[in-house]
């Protein structure tokens, strides 16, 4: 299938946020509550559209144990987006964020865009991070923020393709070279980049999802 | 229950690993020598920017339960990260999309969180065991003209993944306390228990020998 661009994205975050099952809600649209601890990289791709294009995010689900830090990091580099979750229940992994925010700018492009996301919204009795730190961290460093869930799928669809609306956003700014592979930006294949893009094309698409659908 | 067998000493074996070993052995399995395999066309298709120079000994298999009954279609790689590495230091696997049969990566594994196994020479079958605890069982698909030779090379590899990580002191097969699992099938939790804390990570550092044959001497 044709695409006009390909976007690169990584997750990271803590052991057990639950990366892997955001993934999994995305591409399969299930939920599996037990899942295999990821060991290196597991990929996911879909394709979605924003403003009329056909987008391919490449996803690149890290393993978020520290005993695998050191290889995962390796992979940030020419990411595009960057989904950076904690638990919204483990006060500990909303601790951890400047860490990962940390090896996320210093291993990628500095124009990489970065979602965090608070997820497991749909365990609100055992909430230990409320929304509006969340909110808060996300505003200091510049990120964008959203709660999800996905066990519910609460916002999974809007995490992703809201940073690629941001991503895209850029590349018509002119931000994003999307000549330099660094930048995690592939124009697909037989796509003509004078044409492809434009200012008027940053209008919102109908066929797109708001960008919060207030389910969380 | 049947027990993962040791890996034969082959000639050309680990141990005797170097250029001159290497010079007569195909590439890549699955192809004639010099023509990528299917995982390798995949990561030169353009997507994989990061992937897409790396050295990659690769073989199509099927995915089969421990008993042998077939599951699906996979392609297994083993990849260096750099061309410096004495050995391969990535396992990548690949198998059929489920919207069109194209080949997609499913995922890149560092070797040193992964064991390979003689599971059924017979059979031509591997067992894939990630640190995790998690496994699967391989068949190779390959023409029988070429299957034994094929799977030979698999073997040979496995040896001196085994052999490179015995010289780290820890014998590869006897690392882990999980190594003789009565079941393998069965998911594991995904705790957040530091499993993988347990065991101090070997220097990956001691894996770089510019002098190394390239693809390993298979």
């Amino acid at each position: 299938m044709t695409y006009a661009y390909l976007f690169k994205y990584i997750i990271i975050g803590d052991t057990g946020v639950g990366k892997s099952c955001l993934l999994l809600q995305f591409t399969d649209k299930r939920f599996q509550p037990v899942h295999d601890l990821t060991i290196g990289v597991e990929f996911g791709a879909r394709m979605v559209n924003i403003d009329g294009k056909q987008i391919k995010l490449q996803i690149w689900d890290t393993a978020g144990q520290e005993s695998f830090r050191s290889i995962t990091r390796s992979y940030y580099r020419g990411a595009a987006g960057a989904l950076l979750v904690y638990d919204i229940t483990r006060r500990e992994t909303f601790n951890h964020l400047t860490s990962w925010l940390e090896d996320a700018r210093q291993h990628s492009s500095s124009n990489m865009v970065i979602m965090l996301i608070g997820n497991k919204s749909d365990l609100e009795s055992r909430r230990d991070v409320k929304r509006e730190e969340g909110e808060a961290f996300a505003r200091e460093h510049g990120l964008i923020f959203m709660e999800t869930s996905a066990k519910t799928a609460c916002n999974v669809e809007e995490a992703f393709i809201n940073t690629a609306k941001e991503i895209y956003r850029k590349i018509q700014q002119g931000l994003f070279d999307v000549h330099n592979e660094a930048n995690g930006i592939k124009i697909g294949p037989q796509q003509c980049i004078s044409t492809s893009v434009g200012p008027s094309a940053s209008q919102r698409n109908s066929r797109d999802i708001g960008a919060d659908s207030g389910c969380c | 229950m049947k027990r993962e067998q040791e890996p034969k000493t082959a000639p050309g074996g680990a141990g005797e690993a170097g250029p001159d070993g290497m010079a007569e052995r195909a590439l890549v399995p699955a192809c004639p020598k010099g023509r990528p395999g299917r995982l390798q066309l995949h990561l030169l298709s353009g997507e994989f920017d990061q992937l897409r120079d790396f050295p990659i000994f690769e073989s199509n298999f099927m995915q089969v339960t421990r008993l042998g009954e077939v599951v699906n279609k996979v392609t297994m790689g083993v990849a260096a990260s750099s061309p410096a590495l004495e050995l391969p230091d990535l396992l990548l696997l690949a198998g059929p999309a489920k919207e069109n049969g194209r080949l997609q990566l499913f995922g890149l594994f560092p070797l040193q969180f992964v064991q390979l196994f003689v599971h059924d020479e017979s059979r031509w079958q591997l067992k894939v065991k990630f640190r995790t605890g998690r496994a699967f069982y391989l068949q190779l698909r390959a023409p029988p003209e070429t299957r034994d030779r094929e799977f030979g090379q698999w073997v040979r590899l496995l040896y001196r993944l085994r052999f490179h990580s015995a010289q780290g002191a820890v014998p590869f097969t006897q690392e882990y306390s999980w190594l003789e699992d009565e079941e393998d099938e069965e998911d594991q939790e995904d705790e957040d228990g530091d499993l993988m804390e347990r065991e101090e990570l070997r220097d990956m550092e001691a894996r770089l020998d510019p002098q190394s044959s390239e693809l390993w001497g298979l």
